[in-house]
């Protein structure tokens, strides 16, 4: 195993991810996706700290701070997500426009 | 005579405690007011003494106002002859009509109520602005300064606003006070300019001061002309004179009294006074001399011309006015200054009379004031209509009474110090004064009785004392003229540059001067006398002549479609440029321009989630492209 | 220093501010008690003013009552407090307006709350303004005089719909406030330039001058820094062409709001020329002296020639201040002694002079409900004083001698005369413009016989009586007793021009 597989790893976690962002409709899998392509991140962090010489495992604490940040996000999200439920009556991105110019 | 200033005081002080608590004080005030303007005359008497006694002066007694800069402006006082004999005019004139309108202001309310008897129900304003009128000119007459004469000035515009404006209620009384506040106003802003370029040049404001720079040629001749021009300009307007004098005939909407105070002593006079005061000014150029001349010899020809048209008895008395103020800027343009302040003070006291005269008829016709609707009045109204046939006799110029003298004067200093043509001018004059004097004479007062005068009574003592105090004056004054035992007013009147004149009977042009007052008083009562037949022949012989004079020129229309079609017209195009292309365009068209951007900008900001993520990725996309290519 | 002559000046901006916070916690249903606060407050920010005027040594002259709080020593921004003699007389305008302004607003029934926390924020920074003497806090209360104007003319304005077009309340304030601090953006960064260029590390305006006379502001950097700010600042005085939001100002602003914007407000942009303009860029001044006296010369005939065309009172005065305010400008673009004179005192004059004329339009529209003066007619004899004291601003307006304006715009002229004959005499003319559109104005509301509709018009009250009595008395006292006035703007004026070296 090189570092190289790793990377390949995470690369297709992240197109995984970013193509549920861009593709889904459903908000909740929209979110699937971010969590993907942060997962793919964290990932290439601690790969590529095993395998370069880093010190004081730079690479693990800041994965280990994302996984924090990405449980804040996803409750934050879900949230937001359960509101636009309620109150539209759908999880559907498309039928939420209320960004257009 | 240090304490000349004081006697400005007196009606200011009235007009101060009128205008704050006249509701307070019995009868409004008015008692007030009268006091303090006999105060104001009698305190005018020690100051001719003084003068008398010390020599003519002048003298000088500077004051600080207030300084700003390099510039000192003062409330002092300069009195020399023609300050006192100004302060006594004033005064004098202004004791009798203040008296005179305790009997005329309360006929009014009786003439517009028709119920009782009872003074005017602003008699107290009335009053103030009478002392704030008398004030005003005393300060004028007094200022050592051309910053004090010209408050003192513009003070003067100011009463007549108020008083030609009293009675409010009526748009006509408001208009002609409009008209006569910006009409000398316009001559004030060549006042104002002529100050301001004077001051530029000589860093002073005293009056003295800048005499002798002028004397002393140290200033150039371009601006000395351009400086006593612009100052005429100023004269013009206050006095009347060509082309500004379409004011004149309108302020006639005022009282009556009003009118006889402006006529003969507040506010015409400033104009004569003003270049009487700086005429070394206009005798250091000669063409500012000659234009002070020809505008007081067209002026003069222009009154004397349109009082014969006209049919209303005050608009007469007006235009005379302005005929005889245009002889006076004549003797001065000849270099007459004892002739024209001479004239000055025999024009002031026969006007004033000749006006109260005219009040005392409108009172006794319930405010008639057309000359055709009169007729008879002198039989019944004794009194009255010797003051006024006294009047006009003096102003057509017959001997021995007042203005008589200083007709003469006048004559005399034309004859010596203008071009042939002047004195032509001024000889037609003479007849034509003497003409529409008869006129009004013949038409009002004698004749058969009309109808609407068939009940005129003579008024009370307090408006036919006045009356009678004038008339003895206007036969009396002008023999101050005769040397008898002093050298006579001209020894007095003298200005410092052409030393005592006094006066001499000149063998040529006196008898001229009575024949021909005679010729055109004889000629008006012929032509009168059976009206209209020889008048209306004359009117169809020279038609267009007719209306001319009947229109004033055709000036007050032409001043009417400037104002309406220029002035007017300017201020509305400027008002929606102004709108149009200053606001809308320039200050809110960077606002709607960025508007407009934006909303063409916003038009692929689509709403869709997807569209924002693809953007994103696209960009991170892009960048690491770079980055690695750049690498 | 007595305790008083230490603090007076801080006091002056504490004073309002403090106003301010009491009257959020007071309860919005006492009206007759925030009345009573905003009043008192009014009355002694009128006292102190006064004191402080009094307070002013013109014999010593220069900076007094001066006061310094370290605040930020990194940047040298200090709290600097002192008055020279102009700010002197302008401390004392705002003191006189002020007071008009919170009596008249008394007036008002809607949320007098919010009204009067406003209008002290305002007061606080005019009075900031006059008297900070380094640069960082002048801009600052300077944009704090700004704020609150938006807030009250767009809640407690008033719409008009004219034949030809209309003006929300809206718009009006948007535009004045945007307008506003557009210029104060060329301000800053005026300042910002002066403060690096100087390199001074501080903001005081006293050594910044004192930079600026040792050379170390050059000529170059003078120029092109000189016409941001003349236009930055000239804009709050209503420099045309950009003073379009000032009479649109007005007409939408309630009453006290109009006596504040006209009355204390534009003098800031006037006054902000002086301070930074002329003593900090002398050289730029000169240079530009010239374009500073043409463009005064057209406020004065632009206003005035536009303020004939209208109809609405309060676009009349409006106008008239663009007219006015002309007279300010050219007096400092002569550069001379006697027309600056006149012009910081025509600062003063019309200050009090235009607070006169909208309490007055401001009680007239009260009780007509309408500002039309070809509706209006035969106030006269419904509403004597009103009319008589409106007659009375107006014949200030048109330079009457013995009222406030003759004795400032004589001076102008004199002054002009001494610099370019030509532009003087435009400005004369200017003035008799004035004439003009007051006499046709004052004939056509105030006299003739009322229509019926006016019959149960009230004349002032005891109110407005005394906010109009507070105004007429400084009006009448700078047309017959000038020297007071002129004495304290004499070492300011001088200190100025000899900075410019004129």
């Amino acid at each position: 195993m090189t570092l190289l597989h790793f990377q390949l790893l995470a690369a297709a976690l992240f197109s995984l991810g970013l193509y549920g962002v861009l593709a889904r409709r459903n908000a909740v899998l929209v979110l699937m996706g971010v969590e993907l392509m942060l997962n793919a991140v964290n990932v290439n962090l601690v790969a590529f700290a095993a395998y370069r010489d880093i010190p004081i495992a730079t690479g693990q604490v800041i994965a280990i701070f994302i996984i924090t940040l990405a449980a804040a996000e996803v409750g934050l999200a879900l949230a937001v997500v359960l509101r636009l439920f309620r109150s539209r009556g759908t999880a559907d991105v498309d039928a939420i426009r209320g960004m257009r110019g | 005579m240090e304490n000349a200033w004081l006697i400005p005081l007196f009606p200011l002080g009235a007009f101060v405690a009128l205008a704050l608590f006249r509701r307070f004080l019995p009868g409004q005030g008015k008692w007030l007011a009268v006091a303090a303007v006999i105060a104001a005359f009698l305190a005018a008497w020690p100051v001719l003494f003084d003068l008398v006694g010390r020599g003519v002066g002048p003298y000088h007694f500077p004051r600080e106002w207030f300084s700003a800069g390099p510039l000192f402006m003062g409330w002092g006082t300069l009195v020399d002859p023609l300050t006192v004999a100004m302060l006594l005019l004033v005064t004098f004139v202004s004791v009798l009509v203040q008296v005179y309108s305790l009997g005329y202001m309360r006929h009014e309310v009786k003439g517009r109520r028709g119920s009782h008897v009872a003074d005017d129900p602003r008699i107290g304003w009335y009053y103030a602005a009478h002392s704030l009128f008398t004030a005003s000119m005393l300060t004028l007459v007094l200022a050592d300064n051309l910053i004090l004469l010209y408050v003192a000035w513009e003070l003067v515009g100011l009463c007549s606003y108020l008083l030609i404006g009293f009675w409010y209620e009526r748009p006509s009384a408001v208009g002609a006070a409009k008209k006569a506040f910006i009409t000398t106003r316009i001559g004030d802003v060549g006042l104002l300019i002529g100050i301001a370029l004077l001051v530029a040049h000589t860093g002073t404001f005293d009056i003295s001061a800048n005499l002798e720079m002028v004397e002393h040629g140290e200033l150039s001749s371009g601006i000395t002309t351009l400086v006593a021009l612009l100052l005429f300009a100023g004269a013009v307007g206050k006095s009347a004179q060509f082309p500004l004098f379409v004011w004149l005939p309108d302020a006639m909407e005022g009282p009556t009294p009003v009118s006889a105070l402006i006529h003969a002593a507040t506010m015409v006079t400033a104009g004569v006074f003003l270049v009487a005061r700086l005429l070394p000014l206009y005798e250091a150029s000669e063409a500012a001399r000659l234009t002070v001349a020809s505008v007081g010899l067209l002026s003069g020809l222009m009154g004397a011309s349109m009082a014969l048209a006209a049919t209303d008895l005050k608009r007469i008395l007006a235009f005379s006015t302005m005929s005889h103020l245009g002889f006076m800027f004549l003797a001065l343009g000849a270099g007459g200054y004892t002739a024209a302040t001479f004239h000055l003070l025999t024009h002031g006291v026969s006007k004033a009379m000749l006006f109260l005269a005219a009040g005392s008829v409108m009172h006794a016709l319930h405010d008639e004031t057309d000359i055709r609707r009169m007729g008879g009045l002198a039989r019944r109204m004794p009194v009255t209509g010797t003051a006024f046939v006294l009047g006009a006799l003096a102003l057509s110029g017959v001997p021995p009474l007042a203005a008589f003298w200083s007709k003469d004067e006048i004559l005399v200093a034309v004859a010596n110090g203008l071009n042939p043509v002047f004195l032509v001018g001024f000889l037609i004059a003479i007849v034509l004064s003497a003409l529409y004097m008869a006129r009004a004479v013949r038409v009002a007062l004698f004749g058969e009785h009309r109808a609407d005068a068939a009940h005129a009574h003579e008024s009370g003592w307090v408006m036919k004392g006045p009356l009678a105090l004038l008339a003895v004056c206007t036969v009396l004054v002008g023999l101050v003229a005769l040397p008898l035992g002093f050298d006579g007013v001209g020894s007095f009147l003298f200005d410092a540059a052409h030393g005592p004149h006094s006066f001499k009977a000149d063998p040529v042009w006196m008898p001229v001067g009575i024949v021909l007052a005679l010729a055109g008083l004889g000629l008006g009562w012929w032509l009168y006398d059976r009206a209209p037949g020889r008048v209306e022949a004359l009117r169809s012989r020279f038609g267009a002549l007719a209306r001319l004079l009947e229109n004033r020129y055709y000036l007050d229309p032409a001043y009417q479609w400037l104002v309406d079609r220029v002035v007017l017209a300017a201020g509305r195009v400027i008002a929606a440029f102004d709108r149009r292309w200053v606001n809308d365009v320039g200050m809110d068209g960077p606002g709607v321009a960025t508007l407009a951007v934006g909303t063409r900008l916003r038009m692929h900001v689509s709403g869709f989630f997807a569209d924002y993520g693809l953007a994103v990725a696209a960009g991170a996309v892009a960048l690491a492209l770079l980055l690695w290519l750049g690498a | 220093m007595s305790y008083f002559e230490r603090h007076v000046l801080e006091s002056l901006i504490y004073l309002p501010m403090l106003t301010a916070l009491v009257l959020v916690f007071l309860p919005a249903k006492g009206r007759a008690l925030i009345r009573t606060v905003g009043i008192a407050s009014g009355a002694l920010a009128l006292v102190g003013s006064l004191y402080a005027f009094l307070a002013y040594d013109e014999a010593v002259g220069g900076f007094q009552l001066v006061r310094v709080y370290p605040w930020f020593a990194g940047l040298g921004i200090d709290f600097r407090l002192g008055v020279d003699g102009i700010a002197a007389l302008m401390v004392l305008l705002t003191g006189i307006v002020t007071f008009a302004g919170a009596v008249v607003a008394a007036n008002r029934d809607e949320d007098p709350k919010a009204y009067y926390v406003l209008l002290n924020l305002l007061v606080a920074g005019v009075y900031g303004t006059f008297v900070s003497t380094d640069l960082f806090f002048f801009f600052f209360f300077y944009e704090l005089a700004i704020v609150p104007m938006y807030l009250l003319i767009a809640i407690w304005g008033s719409s008009s719909v004219f034949p030809t077009f209309s003006r929300t309340k809206e718009y009006a304030a948007l535009k004045l406030v945007l307008m506003i601090v557009a210029a104060s953006v060329l301000v800053w960064i005026g300042i910002i330039a002066i403060y690096v260029q100087a390199d001074a590390g501080t903001f005081d305006i006293a050594v910044l001058a004192q930079a600026a006379a040792d050379g170390r502001l050059d000529a170059g950097f003078q120029r092109w820094v000189f016409p941001l700010v003349m236009v930055g600042f000239g804009l709050l005085a209503g420099m045309w062409p950009f003073h379009t939001w000032s009479p649109d100002g007005h007409v939408s602003a309630p009453t006290s709001v109009s006596m504040l914007h006209a009355g204390v407000l534009m003098k800031l942009g006037a006054f902000g020329i002086i301070r930074v303009g002329m003593q900090l860029l002398p050289q730029g001044m000169d240079d530009w002296s010239l374009v500073l006296f043409i463009i005064g010369t057209i406020n004065v005939v632009y206003g005035a020639v536009s303020a004939l065309a209208q109809t609405d009172l309060k676009y009349v005065i409006g106008y008239s201040s663009v007219s006015h305010m002309g007279y300010v400008l050219m007096g400092l673009g002569t550069l001379d002694s006697v027309g600056f004179t006149g012009a910081s005192l025509q600062m003063f004059s019309h200050g009090v002079m235009t607070a006169l004329f909208f309490t007055l339009v401001g009680a007239i529209y009260e009780r007509s409900h309408t500002r039309d003066s070809l509706v209006l007619n035969g106030l006269a004899s419904r509403m004597g004083w009103a009319s008589g004291l409106f007659i009375l601003a107006g014949l200030a307006s048109l330079g009457l001698p013995g009222l406030s304006g003759f004795v400032a715009e004589v001076l102008v002229f004199i002054g002009a005369f001494r610099t370019e004959p030509v532009l003087g005499a435009i400005g004369i003319a200017g003035a008799a413009i004035t004439a003009v559109y007051i006499l046709r104005l004052v004939g056509r509301v105030f006299f003739g016989t009322p229509d019926k509709q006016w019959d149960n018009l009230r004349d002032l009250n005891l109110r407005e009586g005394i906010a109009a009595a507070t105004l007429v008395v400084p009006v009448v006292a700078v047309g017959i007793f000038p020297a007071p006035f002129l004495d304290v703007l004499r070492p300011g004026v001088a200190a100025v021009l000899a900075g410019i070296g004129g």
